[in-house]
């Protein structure tokens, strides 16, 4: 328990909970992370995947249950500590990317670290070692439009990891690429995190990368049913 | 597709509403601005009018004189000709009111029994006893008849005694009568008063002289040649006039003061086509695929275009729904100090009354109309002309603003150039040429923002969270943004343009005054310092002056108001010059005393006691004269033909000025006593104890003294109070540019949801997102500034060299009121960032789980 990076206990999440009726995403979910572990969440479109993404990384409070980042209760915490709490240990990628089109690939990498306050030189100083590591980095001060789907998407893992956050968050990160740009990020997000030392939980639609994960679950109507795989 | 329009805007007023508030709130500034400006202008000519038809209003014809008064001897010429029906003879006398520093009547002393229908007559009839009032009227020493509204403001009853003042004369009047002049001339001044014309001539040092000779015609005759005989039968010492002349005479005098309010007044509207300009392409960019799903369904291009530009004539007409009362209100803000500049500038009739004229409602809606539908045109065009499949796919308006940029600019050149080269060419030599050539200038302007901005912007290397990455976003949001800081830029040359022209203006009085402001103390009356009209000083009083202990020489001053013989009016000053130099005392040395633009000082001096003429740099100008011609005045006996020895700096008044000797005056003008008298002390006096014993020596006088130091502080005050209405103009603009400000971050809270969101994901806090919509507004400002200082500068040397010459006739020496243009800047900046508040306080409400597919 004191190891883990991400710890969520009988998660409840019911949209319009307060009009009575409402509806129920996440019910009585308990997951936990290690460091340096990967886990793979598996689900059907609306089962709930993203919203317990959204919990885990305090942008979203469940309606029941606790979540404890890196020891903290984010349960306890107010929205501006959550928001702390998520710039410091927490490193998010996102299907679709959301590069910002007027910044250069160098400039994407380091938002995390201007939003955070680092250090000028040395954010940009490992921008740029990350951006190496994903072939990137001769297209640093490239506007982002005119990378390719993967490209983008590599730039995206590259911000996530800029921080060395102990823990990662990828909604299905794979979902806006070709089966083989997808498993060459895929790839790379587990490589990165591992090196980096980072948990991982990531979403996706596939068995077969749900398979690379250390565990896997499959949610179903709310509820983590079973272990699918590992 | 009328029926969808109205759904359209519905919606769109429920939806948006704080966007289109702002927006419609922008349009009621620049509408406001011309009404106001609009009104106060017509204002001015409706008092002068409104004073001639109570006086005058049953004249066909008026005869005045080339000076303030015409001999009584007069009016039998004037009856004796066959077409007159009917004449009578009035005196004026503007006269102060004792113990109110800001009232003064306009006492019309009329023959009872003349055939005029003034209401005087109706106040006796509806009295028990209408003769007892008539009696009273010539027999009561000090009878005045006064309008009920004064009476009821200064709580005045019939049977009161007020005291009065004409020049260093005081007189007591006794309310006989209230008469309501408003009854058959609604814009009559409330601060008319009248009285019975022998009483007034007496009362006021009017003896055997009259103001004026009104006159009815027998039906049918030509006004226009009655008017011929009768000025050749009265000869040059009386000007016959028809009401309409008089009134063009009026409107003439303040034509450079009301075409410059409304210059700066059209500016604000100007600013404010920016606003619906951002409004409108914004909704546009938004309801794009609704366009194009209406033109898939068959809509035509026109339609479109009509439904577009519906939307924005709705705005237009909400915000000139709200424009017109607002511009009310702020001319009735500025009344008085425009009035002020009226009386104290212009020597003209001040306002104390407005109407909303027909025309000024009416130029309102055309306003806000044409300037809605100007700022609409360009978007709803561009969004007519695409084709249905275009509008249905996604859009990069900003990518395209930027490729623009360059071609804006080059045609921002090419305009400023071609604008230029008419000027230098033809348009300096034409009397709106500086007008138009400062229009070209701000229409450049804007066109050269985008490029300006993505250059400036370009430079921005973001290594933080901070101001360097809001530029960023600037520059990637061209065009919404380009549009607020066109606006703030536009407004900002206007308020540094003028404030350069002012602390130019006022540096170059401050210099004047110091030349020409060189006696120690001086003595005026309260009548003549409030309305410049003949007010003298008696002989009793000049005598003790000249006597006083320490006072080494004694300079009077009269002041007459001329015409040349073609009809300019000219202020006629008469200095009574020292034999010899004071010994002790420089600053007495006339000579020292002559800023002159033209001549030497020593030749003008000799050539003033030789019976030449020193005269104003405004009148040079506007009649082309200079030393060696000749001014040709009208004089009582014809016209006085005196040669000009100099040409000084004047900044009295921007009509004609001319000085000449005391008894060239005296012989040549019959004038009378002095107006005014500057004392200069023996060296070491204390100044303002002389004043303290002067001003209790003279207690029982209506007499006003000052210091130099105190006339000095005065000229500057009334120097600052005549742009009171110009700083009114620049607050309406830098509002209107706020809002821009505020509207664009608005749009951009909206358009970059996705952007904040992935922000807020990435663990920016709500302060941190506040603060860089906070800066991308001060980004704004800053950026609006620098473009708005060049603006400005260009403006000013305009306004300056330029439109001051033409229009006004007085040379301005440019000065940089550094401090003024910091403390501008500073409130330019902290608006901008106030302007932001809104939308930063919208834009930190984003929410990290906000984020789509769509966006970014």
């Amino acid at each position: 328990m004191g190891d883990d990076i991400l710890s969520l206990e009988a998660i409840g999440m019911t949209w319009d909970a307060d009009r009575g009726a409402g509806r129920t995403v996440l019910d009585g979910v308990d997951l936990r992370l290690g460091r340096g572990e990967a886990v793979a969440l598996v689900g059907r479109s609306g089962s709930g995947k993203s919203t317990l993404l959204h919990v885990a990384a305090g942008i979203a409070v469940p309606t029941a249950g606790r979540v404890v980042l890196v020891g903290h209760d984010l349960g306890t915490a107010g929205e501006e500590a959550r928001t702390r709490l998520r710039r410091d240990h927490v490193g998010l990628v996102f299907q679709f990317f959301h590069l910002l089109p007027h910044l250069s690939l160098r400039e994407n990498v380091a938002l995390p670290g201007w939003i955070a306050g680092d250090d000028h030189a040395r954010t940009h100083e490992r921008a740029d070692r990350l951006l190496g590591r994903v072939g990137l980095l001769d297209r640093a001060g490239d506007a982002v439009g005119r990378l390719s789907g993967g490209e983008q998407q590599r730039v995206a893992l590259c911000r996530a990891l800029l921080r060395g956050p102990a823990l990662v968050l990828a909604d299905e990160p794979t979902g806006s690429l070709d089966d083989r740009t997808g498993r060459e990020v895929m790839d790379l997000l587990l490589d990165l995190t591992r090196q980096e030392g980072g948990a991982l939980l990531y979403v996706t639609h596939s068995r077969e990368l749900a398979a690379r994960a250390d565990r896997s679950w499959l949610l179903v109507d709310g509820r983590l049913r079973a272990e699918a795989a590992a | 597709m009328t029926r969808y329009l109205w759904r359209v805007i519905a919606r769109q007023l429920h939806r948006s509403r704080t966007l289109l508030g702002l927006t419609v709130l922008g349009v009621a500034l620049g509408v406001a601005s011309v009404v106001a400006i609009q009104t106060l202008n017509q204002g001015s000519l409706l008092a002068f009018d409104g004073s001639v038809r109570a006086i005058s209003g049953q004249a066909d014809l008026t005869v005045t004189g080339a000076l303030p008064t015409l001999p009584e001897s007069l009016l039998p010429i004037v009856l004796g000709d066959p077409d007159v029906d009917g004449a009578w003879p009035l005196v004026r006398a503007d006269v102060a009111v004792a113990g109110r520093p800001d009232l003064n009547l306009d006492v019309v002393g009329f023959d009872v029994f003349a055939p005029v229908r003034y209401p005087l007559l109706d106040a006796a009839a509806t009295q028990q006893d209408p003769l007892a009032s008539l009696t009273a009227a010539l027999s009561q020493p000090g009878w005045v008849a006064v309008t009920p509204e004064l009476a009821a403001a200064e709580g005045w009853a019939v049977g009161d005694t007020v005291t009065v003042s004409s020049g260093s004369r005081a007189k007591d009047l006794v309310i006989g009568a209230l008469v309501d002049f408003r009854r058959f001339e609604p814009l009559a001044p409330r601060r008319l008063a009248v009285m019975d014309i022998a009483q007034a001539q007496e009362s006021f040092g009017r003896r055997g002289r009259v103001s004026q000779i009104d006159v009815v015609l027998r039906e049918g005759t030509d006004p226009a040649a009655a008017a011929a005989r009768l000025q050749a039968a009265l000869g040059p010492g009386a000007r016959v006039q028809t009401p309409e002349q008089r009134r063009q005479d009026a409107s003439g005098l303040l034509a450079a003061f009301r075409l410059n309010l409304t210059a700066l007044s059209l500016i604000s509207v100007f600013v404010g086509v920016f606003l619906v300009l951002t409004t409108v392409q914004a909704s546009l960019v938004r309801r794009r695929r609704e366009f194009g799903l209406l033109r898939s369904l068959g809509a035509t291009r026109r339609q479109v275009l009509g439904l577009v530009l519906g939307e924005a004539a709705a705005l237009g007409l909400l915000g000139t729904a709200a424009g017109i009362p607002l511009g009310w209100l702020v001319a009735r803000q500025n009344l008085q100090t425009v009035s002020a500049t009226l009386t104290s500038i212009y020597v003209t009739e001040g306002i104390d009354r407005l109407v909303l004229p027909p025309t000024v409602v009416v130029l309102g809606v055309v306003i806000g109309l044409v300037g809605a539908l100007g700022g609409a045109l360009l978007p709803a065009w561009d969004l007519a002309r695409r084709d249905p499949s275009r509008l249905l796919s996604p859009l990069a308006v900003h990518d395209a603003a930027g490729r623009g940029a360059g071609r804006l600019a080059l045609g921002a050149a090419a305009l400023a150039g071609a604008g230029t080269l008419w000027f230098a060419a033809w348009g300096h030599g034409l009397r709106f040429g500086g007008f138009l050539y400062g229009f070209v200038l701000m229409l450049a302007l804007p066109l050269l923002v985008p490029a300006v901005v993505r250059a400036a912007c370009g430079l921005a290397r973001p290594g933080g969270f901070g101001p360097a990455l809001g530029l960023r976003n600037l520059r990637a949001r061209l065009q919404t943004s380009s549009f607020a800081v066109a606006a703030l830029a536009v407004t900002v040359s206007m308020m540094f343009g003028i404030t350069i022209l002012v602390g130019s203006f006022r540096q170059t009085l401050v210099t004047w005054l110091d030349v020409t402001i060189r006696a120690d103390v001086y003595i005026s009356s309260e009548s003549w310092q409030r309305t410049g009209n003949d007010a003298f000083l008696e002989p009793d009083v000049l005598g003790t002056l000249a006597g006083w202990p320490g006072v080494v020489s004694l300079e009077e001053q009269r002041r007459l108001r001329v015409a040349t013989v073609d009809g300019r009016p000219v202020w006629l000053n008469g200095l009574r010059l020292t034999d010899r130099p004071l010994p002790g005392v420089p600053q007495a040395d006339l000579a020292g005393r002559l800023p002159l633009l033209a001549g030497s000082p020593e030749a003008a001096v000799a050539g003033l006691r030789r019976g030449g003429v020193l005269i104003g740099e405004p009148l040079a100008r506007k009649a082309g004269l200079g030393v060696g011609d000749t001014l040709r005045l009208a004089g009582p006996r014809g016209p006085v033909a005196l040669r000009i020895d100099g040409v000084s700096y004047d900044y009295t008044s921007e009509g004609g000025t001319a000085f000449v000797a005391m008894d060239v005056l005296t012989t040549r003008f019959d004038a009378a006593p002095p107006n005014n008298a500057a004392l200069f002390l023996a060296p070491g006096s204390d100044v303002e104890a002389t004043v303290d014993a002067l001003r209790r020596a003279f207690a029982d006088r209506p007499l006003v003294i000052r210091s130099n130091r105190t006339l000095r502080a005065e000229v500057l005050a009334i120097f600052d109070q005549t742009f009171a209405v110009t700083r009114t103009l620049q607050v309406m603009a830098l509002l209107i540019a706020a809002l821009g400000v505020s509207v664009t971050l608005l749009i951009q809270a909206h358009e970059r949801a996705g952007e904040l969101a992935l922000l807020r994901a990435l663990g920016a806090s709500r302060r941190q997102v506040f603060g860089l919509f906070l800066g991308e507004g001060t980004a704004m400002g800053a950026l609006g500034l620098l473009l708005g200082l060049g603006g400005g500068l260009g403006l000013a040397a305009l306004l300056i060299l330029v439109i001051n010459r033409t229009w006004f006739g007085w040379t301005i020496r440019p000065a940089w009121p550094a401090g003024d243009l910091a403390v501008q800047a500073a409130v330019v900046l902290l608006v901008a960032a106030a302007a932001a508040v809104y939308p930063a306080s919208r834009a930190r409400l984003a929410h990290p789980g906000q984020l789509t597919r769509d966006d970014l």
